[in-house]
């Protein structure tokens, strides 16, 4: 179908003659049409065709925009912004191109306006659908069915326009085509479902889909790459994390041994571009505080996670055993395995006494000797089993760090554990493994950014204002500044600054489509 | 690959800008009755015998855009010391000339009155309608250069005239085949 609207284009652009047999073709079919005209009919028709209005058009749009925003969809809008704008913009152009007027030789019995060809309104209704279809509608049986509506809704529509002339035949063909064609096109490269799955659950848009072909492929890779028979998995820990998708594997137990479970952290190409968009954010706001250098591919993102939980296993760090990496779709997804604390609880919900608070300061001390920082200290990355601490996702454990970092540590560890106790006792027991100049420069460099996001609200919860007490505790010190400028930074801020200004230029330029 | 097609359709697209412009800046021209633009006029306005049309561009003046709906059309025109948009022609089948004063020469060429709205300066704005049979046509003059305004308005009338549907009828029914129903033409089918 598409082929022969192009070819018909090209046809009628290169062959001016093909241009006066394809319209006295379309034509006559109009006139056919137009003989079959009662009042009656004429009025069901006028009130199909409101489904055309912009009125209509613009409310299915604002309401589908409304949703977005509501469910936070981003990604999806703004490739539906963009997929309407493209569409608006392109079949506008085109109608120029191609110059196609009204019918000839048959009273319209609607509004129009501009060329016909494509015809802008099922364009407009069409890539609304489509996006409505694809942005709000679950994958699998219900938007295909949902399809198959859009499909029974604009061949209605275009058998109206047909009987009431306002659209040649290949004029409303043309449009449907056209904008069902830039909806699918643009949703399936810019927001795959397997990547921007449509769920009204409250999970992260980081987290993929574990069920269905992708858990099935896993199941497989498991077996084929690590020997591991998988006998279930299932997402784990997802609201403390928002970089990866976590499950915990169930495995077959081997020469005599229960079958037990193993962690692993499925990522995709769009974790890599949420790493990219967050360092860049990052080095935005607060200049290169350390390393941004952003990662090139999903494949150097779990090599890394690999070398890190490497690393800390060579220096006996209390961290998880790695068993290695997964290539579920080559250079798309991967997933890293790893020792699983099984029983193991948030340090938040378990039991800190002086011997937790101990091992906390010591892994901070021995991660400092082995010139490491952990880089996300933070509850939902301590775990508590038998009274032993462990540290878990080492992703952002960064090699040889700035002594800012590694200060920032230590004070994200006192942090954590003072939320379970106080901070007097926890700055007691730092007293036996820093020195007083460490600790306060430890809460000097400790300010905003520094801490996780979760632990901010932890400690914001709690009520006590454990930063202060560290800071009356420890020897006066200036805060360390966190603004670091640098050309790299302002020449970024401006583009990115830049690229703002051009999109709301797009939109607001295009307004017309949406207003 | 992907940014390779990605470029390459972004370069089409900005291709296509370049060459719908050409295409536009000749759309009104009266050497083109047999283009589309001016069949779509006469589509806006069936009952309308006459079409406005630009017969040159003087210096300094150019084609601005249009908006051609059921009912109205609309053409501007540009000019580099009257300011953007200086221009503008509108067709619709009927409009109102009250408070306007009849300013239609004794030979009543083509059987068009022609009235003018009082003008105002600064800025210059000037409206002159004319109407005959089926249509009625005003120019919007609308210039910030107060001081220079009757020579634009002069290029402006020297740029702008009509032509008769009929010579598009003609033409639509020997080059198509087909019937551009309306005035001076067969009746169209499916009339209410």
């Amino acid at each position: 179908m598409v082929a022969y609207f192009v070819s018909v284009l090209i046809g009628a652009l290169l062959f001016p003659s093909l241009e006066s047999l394809f319209e006295r073709f379309d034509n006559r079919r109009l006139l056919w049409i137009a003989e079959l005209r009662t009042p009656r009919l004429t009025g069901a028709m006028e009130l199909v065709n409101a489904l055309a209005l912009s009125w209509t058009i613009r409310v299915l749009r604002w309401g589908t925009i409304a949703v977005l925003i509501y469910f936070r969809r981003w990604r999806h809008l703004v490739v539906f912004l963009g997929a309407i704008i493209v569409t608006e913009f392109l079949a506008y152009d085109l109608s120029i191109l191609i110059r196609r007027p009204r019918a000839y030789g048959v009273t319209i019995l609607a509004d129009w306006q501009g060329f016909s060809m494509p015809s802008r309104p099922m364009a407009g209704l069409a890539i609304t659908l489509i996006g409505m279809a694809y942005c709000l509608v679950v994958p699998g049986r219900q938007r295909f069915q949902m399809k198959w509506v859009i499909a029974g809704i604009l061949f209605v529509l275009a058998a109206a326009r047909l009987y009431l002339a306002v659209d040649h035949p290949t004029d409303a063909a043309f449009g449907a085509i056209f904008g069902v064609t830039v909806g699918v096109v643009a949703f399936r490269w810019f927001a795959p479902a397997d990547v921007f799955p449509v769920s009204y659950g409250r999970g992260k848009a980081a987290h993929l889909d574990v069920g269905g072909r992708r858990g099935e492929a896993i199941v497989a890779a498991v077996g084929r790459q690590l020997d591991l028979e998988v006998l279930d998995l299932k997402p784990v820990g997802l609201e403390g994390s928002g970089g990866s998708t976590p499950l915990r594997l169930r495995v077959a137990g081997d020469d005599g041994r229960p079958d037990g479970y193993l962690f692993a952290k499925l990522y995709a190409q769009s974790h890599v571009r949420a790493d990219r968009w967050y360092k860049l954010g990052r080095t935005i706001l607060y200049g290169a505080l350390e390393d941004e250098a952003r990662f090139t591919s999903v494949r150097r993102f779990v090599e890394y996670e690999d070398y890190t939980l490497r690393l800390l296993q060579d220096l006996d760090l209390p961290s998880p055993e790695p068993f290695g990496v997964v290539e579920i779709t080559p250079e798309r997804e991967y997933m890293i395995v790893m020792e699983f604390f099984d029983g193991a609880v948030e340090i938040s919900e378990a039991e800190v006494d002086d011997a937790v608070i101990d091992q906390g300061l010591r892994l901070i001390q021995r991660m400092w000797d082995g010139g490491l920082a952990h880089r996300d200290i933070k509850p939902a990355n301590l775990m508590v089993r038998d009274g032993q601490l462990k540290l878990i996702d080492v992703f952002f454990v960064q090699v040889r760090p700035s002594p800012w970092r590694q200060a920032v540590d230590l004070a994200n560890m006192m942090l954590v554990l003072a939320l379970r106790t106080d901070a007097d006792r926890v700055y007691e027991r730092a007293k036996a493994f820093f020195s007083e100049d460490e600790l306060a420069e430890a809460f000097a460099a400790a300010r905003g950014v520094a801490s996780p996001t979760q632990l901010r609200n932890h400690v914001k919860r709690d009520g006590r204002d454990l930063l202060a007490r560290f800071r009356e505790m420890a020897p006066e010190r200036e805060p360390v500044a966190i603004q670091r400028w640098s050309i790299r930074r302002v020449l970024l801020t401006a583009g990115v600054a830049f690229g703002l200004f051009l999109a709301a230029s797009i939109v607001v330029s295009n307004w017309t489509v949406f207003a | 690959m992907r940014r390779r097609l990605t470029g390459m359709a972004i370069a089409s697209v900005l291709l296509a800008g370049c060459s719908v412009g050409t295409v536009r800046s000749q759309e009104a021209t009266c050497d083109a009755p047999s283009g589309a633009f001016p069949v779509l006029v006469a589509q806006a306005v069936p009952s309308a015998v006459l079409l406005p049309c630009i017969r040159v561009f003087p210096a300094g003046w150019s084609y601005g855009g249009s908006d051609v709906r059921s009912g109205r059309s609309r053409f501007w025109l540009d000019s580099d010391r009257a300011g953007i948009h200086a221009v503008e022609v509108e067709l619709t089948e009927r409009c109102s000339v009250a408070g306007m004063s009849n300013v239609t020469a004794s030979s009543r060429e083509l059987g068009v009155l022609v009235y003018l709205e009082p003008i105002t300066f600064r800025p210059y704005t000037a409206d002159r309608v004319f109407v005959f049979h089926g249509g009625c046509v005003t120019y919007r003059y609308r210039f910030g250069d107060a001081e220079h305004a009757p020579i634009l308005a002069s290029e402006a009338d020297e740029a702008l005239t009509f032509v008769r549907r009929s010579v598009l009828v003609d033409l639509a029914q020997s080059d198509l085949g087909l019937t551009l129903c309306g005035a001076e033409a067969p009746p169209c089918v499916g009339e209410d």
